[in-house]
C-alpha cells in the first residue's frame, strides 16, 4: 500500500466483486482523503455504483479490502458495518429514498434517533439542517408532498445531519433539471467542506464532477484516477 | 374492438415486467387461489355430505319382522364399538341361504370364523394397537377389505364378522341392503345455526379475496400513472387496469382449480372429529364452479376500479393517493344497520315462521359483520390520527398507518370478521345447547362404563370383567321380564345379583344373600312370577322387604324385583341379559378397551357404553363438529392468507427497507417497527370484532327468544387464537423481512 493510501481516509484496494455470472468489479482501486470530494464517473453499468456500495460496506466485496480510518470494514461483521454507516457516514441516493410517511423534519431527524438521540434535540438539529439547505419550509410536508429538487436537497440535509466523516452520493441529481441539479450540488459540497467530511460522489455527468476534487473513472469494473481538478 | 385490445393489453402488463412482475401476478395468483380453493370446497360440502349420506342408506339392511327365513334371507346384528375414543361400526352376519344378500363393499360374505375389515381398521390391526383391538373380532381371521362402497369414509372403522350362531331373537332377517330415510329435517333453530357457520366461515375467505386482488396495487397504479401520461384517456386507462386485474385472478382461479384438485387428494388422509371424506365425494356443482370463476375475476376488476378513484396523475411519473380527506363514519354504518334492519323483523320469530327465512338471515349476518370491515379504516385513523412521538419503530409504524389505515386494515379484516362471527356464533351456540343437551342423571363416580350383555353368556359377564386387567370393580345384575300371573300384558323386570351389585339399584340396606327386595309398587310378596310362557315360575317370597328404587350409575330407574342368587337361582331361568357396572382404573388409558375386549368374548353383540354425565343431540353434535372443522379450515386460511398479505406489502416496500439499512438502521428497528405496523390494526380489529360478535350474538338469540348472555371465556379464546394466529404470521414474516432488508436491495437502484 502507497504512503498516501496509508493516509487517506477510505482506501479500496483490489476489489472484486460479481454478480451470478456477471462481474462488477474487476480490480478497483481508489483512496479518498478526509474532506475531499472524488467523483466516481463511468458509463452505465460500469459498477460505479457498486464500487460505491463497497466502500460503504453495504455490500462485502468478494476480495479485496476496503479500510475505513484505519479498520478494515471489508472484515468487519454485519452489525458493526450497520453501526460504522449509521455514525460516520452519510448517504444521498438518485430518488432521495426518503421514507414516505415520515414529514421531511422527521425524515432528516431519523439518523439522529437511530443513534438514539432525543427526538425534540434531533429534530431541533433536523431543522437547522433544513434551513441550512433551504427547505426549512417543507419540514412539516411529506416526501410525496414536495418537488424532486426540494426532496432530494431533504435527503442532503438527511446525510448531513449527524455530522458524517463521509458522504456518499449516488447519483444525487440523476432525477433533477440541470438547475435543481446544481443547487443540490452547491449546497452538498460547500456543507461538506464547512464541516470537513469527504464526499463520493457517484455520477456519469462532467458537469456534477466538475463540483469535485479529484475524478475516478471506473470502466468494466477497473478503476483509474485521473489528476485532481484545479480548485 | 378497442376495448377488447385494451384489455388485452393489460392482461399482458400482468405477465411482463420480468421478475417483478411475475413474481407480483404470483402472489396475487396464490392470494386468490387460495380464497378460490376454499370456496370449492365449501361448495363441495353439499355434494359430500349427500355421497355419504347415500352410502349409509345404502348399506343400511332392508328388512324385518315379516321376513321369513329362506334361501336369500341373512341375519345382521349390530357390534358397534369404539376404540381409542373412535367409533366402530361392527355388523354381525349369519346368511340363512345361498343366495344371502351382501353388503355393499363385500366381495362375498365372511363365514364362521371370518371378518371383512375396512381398510382404516386393517390399518389399526396390522398397527402396534392391533393387538389391542383384535380381540373383539373373537379370533376371526381377516378375509377381506371392504370397498368404498361400503364405507361412510375412507378412515372409517367397521368390520362384518361371520357367525353361524346369530339366532333370530337377537338379530335382524333381511332380504336385502339398501333403505330410503327420509331426512329428519334440521328444524329452524339448526337451519339458523347452519345458515350462520356459513356465513362465518366463508364471509373471511369473501373478504380475503378482496384484499387478494389488490396485491400488487400501488405499482399497478403507477404503471397506469404512466399510460396517463402518454396520452390515455381515462377509459382507456381503466380497461388496461381492468385487463389487468382480471388476468391475474383468472390465473389465481386456475392457481385455486389446482390447490383444489390436489387438496381434494389429501382430504382422505384427514379425520377430523372422527369425520373422514372420500376424495371422489369432494365435487362441487358446476353452477357453483362456473359462478366462482365468473364472479372472481369481476370482483377484481371491481376492486381495481374503486381502488383507482384514489389515484391522480401527476408530471414526471408521480402518482399520489388522493388522501386527506378524513374517512366518514356515516356510510360505514350503513352496512351492519341494514343487517340489524334485516334480522329484526325475525327476533322471537325464527322458531314459529313458516316463510324460508334462510336468505333474509345470511343477508343480515353479512351486512351485520361486513359493518368490521367498513369501521376499521375509520376506526385506525381516529386512533392514530393524534398519535406523535415514541421510540423509531413505533413512529415509523405509527406514520405509515396514518398515512394509509386501509392496507392495514385489509391485512386484518379476515380475521376481525372470523373471529366477529364465531363470537356471534358461539353465543347461539351455548344459548340453544340447552334443548339440544340433557343430564342423563349418570354417575361417572360409580361407574366408567356400563356392559349390556345379551342373552348367552350373561352369567358369566360380571366374573369375566371383573377379572379384567384396569378394572377395579365390576358389579351387575342378570336381568329377566316375567309376567305375573293373571295379567299376561304385565311386564316386571326381576334382577339377580349379589348385595352389592343391587345397591345399585336401590336402597338395600342391610341386605344378605338368600333377600329379595321389592322396587315396583305393582308387585306384591306373594305374587307368582312366569318367566317365558312355557318357562319357570317363581312367587315373591314373603320376606321380600319393599325398598326405594335409587337411579343406577347410568341415570336409570330400575323398578322391579331384585333377588340374591340364594334366593333366585339364576341358572334355571335360561339364557338371561346381564347388565354390568364397570369401575376402572383411572391410570390405565387402555382399560377401557380392555373391558370391550371382554365383552365382545363373551359375545360380540356385548354393548359397552361409557357413563357420562350428558347427552347431546345427533345433529346439534354434528353441526358442531362440521363448525370445527371449518374453522380449523377458515383458520389456517386466514393464517396462510395473512401472510401472503403480509409478505407483498414488505415486497412492496423493499427498496425502503434496504435503504433504512444501507443508512445503517438496525434490523431490529425495523422488525419492530413492522409488528407495531401489525399489531396496533389487529387490537383495533379485534376491538371491532368483539363488538360486532356480540351484537351479532345477541341479535340471533333474540331471534331464537333465548335471553342474551355473553361467555367472556369463548369471546376471550376466540380473541386470543386470533391473537396468536397473527403473532404466528408475524414471526413467519420476520425471515424474508430479513432477507428483503439487504442492503444490496439498493443495486437495482
Amino acid at each position: 500500500m502507497s504512503g498516501r493510501a496509508e493516509r487517506a481516509l477510505l482506501v479500496a484496494d483490489d476489489l472484486r466483486k460479481s454478480f451470478g455470472a456477471t462481474p462488477a468489479l474487476d480490480g478497483a482501486s481508489m483512496e479518498v482523503d478526509a474532506g475531499e470530494v472524488v467523483a466516481v464517473m463511468g458509463p452505465s453499468g460500469s459498477g460505479k455504483s457498486t464500487l460505491l456500495h463497497c466502500l460503504a460496506g453495504i455490500v462485502p466485496p468478494d476480495s479485496g479490502r476496503v479500510c475505513y480510518d484505519g479498520r478494515e470494514v471489508s472484515r468487519m461483521g454485519d452489525a458493526e458495518r450497520s453501526a460504522l454507516r449509521r455514525s460516520q457516514f452519510g448517504f444521498v441516493f438518485q430518488f432521495g429514498q426518503l421514507v414516505p410517511e415520515l414529514t421531511c423534519l422527521e425524515n432528516v431527524a431519523l439518523p439522529l434517533r437511530l443513534e438514539r438521540t432525543r427526538r425534540r434535540v434531533a429534530e431541533r438539529r433536523a431543522a437547522e439542517w433544513l434551513e441550512r439547505l433551504e427547505v426549512g419550509d417543507v419540514a412539516a410536508k411529506r416526501p410525496g408532498e414536495v418537488s424532486g429538487g426540494q426532496g432530494q436537497r431533504v435527503a442532503v440535509a438527511r446525510a448531513l445531519v449527524t455530522a458524517p466523516k463521509v458522504i456518499f452520493a449516488d447519483e444525487p441529481t440523476g432525477a433533477l433539471d440541470s438547475r435543481g441539479g446544481e443547487r443540490v450540488m452547491r449546497l452538498l459540497t460547500a456543507a461538506a467542506r464547512e464541516t470537513r467530511a469527504a464526499v463520493v460522489l457517484v455520477t456519469h455527468e462532467a458537469r456534477v464532477a466538475a463540483y469535485s476534487d479529484r475524478e475516478v473513472v471506473v470502466r468494466d469494473g477497473r478503476t483509474r484516477d485521473l489528476a485532481r481538478a484545479a480548485s | 374492438m378497442r376495448g377488447l385490445t385494451d384489455l388485452l393489453m393489460g392482461a399482458r402488463l400482468a405477465f411482463a415486467g420480468g421478475r417483478d412482475g411475475w413474481t407480483r401476478t404470483v402472489l396475487t395468483a396464490i392470494g386468490v387461489g387460495i380464497g378460490v380453493a376454499m370456496l370449492l370446497l365449501a361448495a363441495a360440502v353439499p355434494a359430500a355430505l349427500d355421497a355419504r349420506t347415500a352410502r349409509g342408506d345404502a348399506r343400511d339392511p332392508r328388512g324385518g319382522q315379516e321376513l321369513a327365513a329362506g334361501p336369500a334371507t341373512l341375519l345382521v346384528a349390530g357390534a358397534d364399538t369404539e376404540f381409542r375414543g373412535v367409533p366402530v361400526r361392527g355388523v354381525v352376519l349369519r346368511p340363512e341361504g345361498l343366495r344371502a344378500p351382501v353388503p355393499p363393499g363385500l366381495a362375498a360374505l365372511p363365514r364362521a370364523g371370518e371378518v371383512a375389515v375396512s381398510p382404516a381398521l386393517r390399518d389399526v390391526l396390522e398397527s402396534g394397537d392391533g393387538p389391542l383391538f383384535a380381540p373383539r373380532l373373537g379370533g376371526a381371521r381377516v378375509v377381506g377389505t371392504i370397498a368404498d362402497e361400503g364405507l361412510a369414509g375412507p378412515r372409517e372403522l367397521a368390520f362384518y364378522l361371520g357367525s353361524d350362531t346369530l339366532s333370530g331373537e337377537r338379530a335382524k332377517r333381511v332380504d336385502g341392503f339398501g333403505t330410503s330415510v327420509p331426512s329428519e329435517g334440521f328444524g329452524p333453530v339448526l337451519m339458523l345455526l347452519v345458515v350462520i357457520i356459513f356465513v362465518v366461515l366463508l364471509l373471511p375467505i369473501a373478504v380475503f379475496l378482496g384484499a387478494a386482488v389488490r396485491f400488487g396495487g400501488e405499482r399497478r397504479d403507477r404503471r397506469m400513472a404512466a399510460f396517463r401520461l402518454v396520452g390515455a384517456d381515462r377509459r382507456t386507462t381503466r380497461r388496461i387496469a381492468a385487463g389487468e386485474a382480471a388476468a391475474a385472478a383468472l390465473l389465481g382461479v386456475a392457481v385455486g382449480g389446482v390447490l383444489f384438485a390436489l387438496g381434494r387428494q389429501l382430504v382422505p388422509l384427514v379425520t377430523l372429529w372422527d369425520l373422514s371424506v372420500f376424495a371422489a365425494d369432494v365435487r362441487p356443482g358446476r353452477t357453483a364452479v362456473l359462478v366462482i370463476t365468473l364472479a372472481v375475476p369481476a370482483l377484481a376488476v371491481v376492486v381495481s376500479m374503486v381502488a383507482l378513484r384514489g389515484v391522480v396523475f401527476e408530471p414526471l411519473g408521480v402518482v399520489r393517493r388522493a388522501t386527506g380527506a378524513r374517512r366518514r363514519l356515516w356510510w360505514r354504518l350503513i352496512l351492519p344497520l341494514l343487517g340489524l334492519a334485516l334480522l329484526f323483523p325475525l327476533f322471537g320469530n325464527v322458531r314459529t315462521a313458516t316463510a324460508d327465512s334462510r336468505y333474509q338471515v345470511a343477508a343480515g349476518a353479512v351486512l351485520l359483520l361486513i359493518g368490521a370491515v367498513t369501521l376499521l379504516p375509520w376506526l385506525i385513523d381516529l386512533v392514530v390520527r393524534r398519535m406523535r412521538g415514541g421510540a423509531v419503530p413505533w413512529q415509523l409504524a405509527v406514520r405509515r398507518l396514518q398515512v394509509d389505515s386501509a392496507t392495514s386494515a385489509r391485512l386484518v379484516n379476515g380475521i376481525a370478521v372470523a373471529v366477529a362471527g364465531t363470537i356471534g356464533l358461539q353465543m347461539l351456540f351455548a344459548g340453544v345447547q340447552n334443548e339440544y343437551r340433557h343430564d342423563t342423571g349418570a354417575d361417572p363416580g360409580r361407574a366408567r362404563a356400563y356392559v349390556h350383555v345379551p342373552p348367552a353368556g350373561g352369567i358369566d359377564a360380571v366374573a369375566r370383567l371383573a377379572a379384567t386387567p384396569g378394572v377395579t370393580r365390576a358389579s351387575g345384575t342378570l336381568q329377566a321380564d316375567a309376567t305375573p300371573a293373571g295379567t299376561p300384558d304385565r311386564i316386571v323386570e326381576v334382577y339377580i345379583g349379589d348385595c352389592a351389585a343391587l345397591a345399585e339399584l336401590a336402597y338395600v340396606d342391610g341386605c344378605g344373600d338368600g333377600d329379595v327386595f321389592v322396587s315396583n309398587e305393582e308387585v306384591a310378596v306373594g305374587d307368582r312370577l312366569s318367566f317365558g310362557a312355557q318357562g319357570p315360575q317363581w312367587t315373591v317370597p314373603v320376606a321380600a322387604r319393599r325398598v326405594q328404587v335409587r337411579l343406577d350409575p347410568v341415570g336409570w330407574t330400575r323398578r322391579g324385583v331384585l333377588a340374591t342368587p340364594a334366593a333366585l337361582d339364576a341358572g334355571r331361568l335360561g339364557p338371561l341379559t346381564a347388565g354390568v357396572y364397570v369401575r376402572t382404573d383411572s391410570t390405565d388409558p387402555d382399560a377401557i378397551e380392555r373391558v370391550r375386549n371382554a365383552a365382545a368374548a363373551v359375545t360380540p353383540l356385548a354393548y359397552v357404553s361409557e357413563v357420562s354425565e350428558t347427552e347431546e343431540a345427533r345433529r346439534f353434535t354434528n353441526i358442531r363438529r362440521g363448525l370445527y372443522i371449518g374453522a380449523v379450515v377458515t383458520l389456517l386460511l386466514v393464517g396462510a392468507s395473512l401472510l401472503v398479505g403480509v409478505l407483498e406489502q414488505l415486497r412492496e416496500r423493499r427498496r425502503l427497507l434496504a435503504m433504512l439499512v444501507a443508512v445503517g438502521t438496525r434490523r431490529g428497528t425495523l422488525a419492530w417497527s413492522v409488528v407495531w405496523q401489525t399489531v396496533v390494526p389487529v387490537l383495533l380489529g379485534l376491538v371491532l370484532a368483539v363488538g360486532f360478535g356480540l351484537a351479532l350474538g345477541a341479535a340471533l338469540l333474540r331471534m331464537v327468544s333465548v335471553t342474551i348472555s355473553v361467555s367472556w371465556d369463548v369471546v376471550g379464546l376466540s380473541v386470543a387464537l386470533a391473537a396468536a394466529v397473527m403473532a404466528a404470521v408475524t414471526l413467519l414474516s420476520l425471515p424474508p423481512l430479513w432477507r428483503l432488508m439487504r442492503p444490496d436491495g439498493l443495486r437495482t437502484e
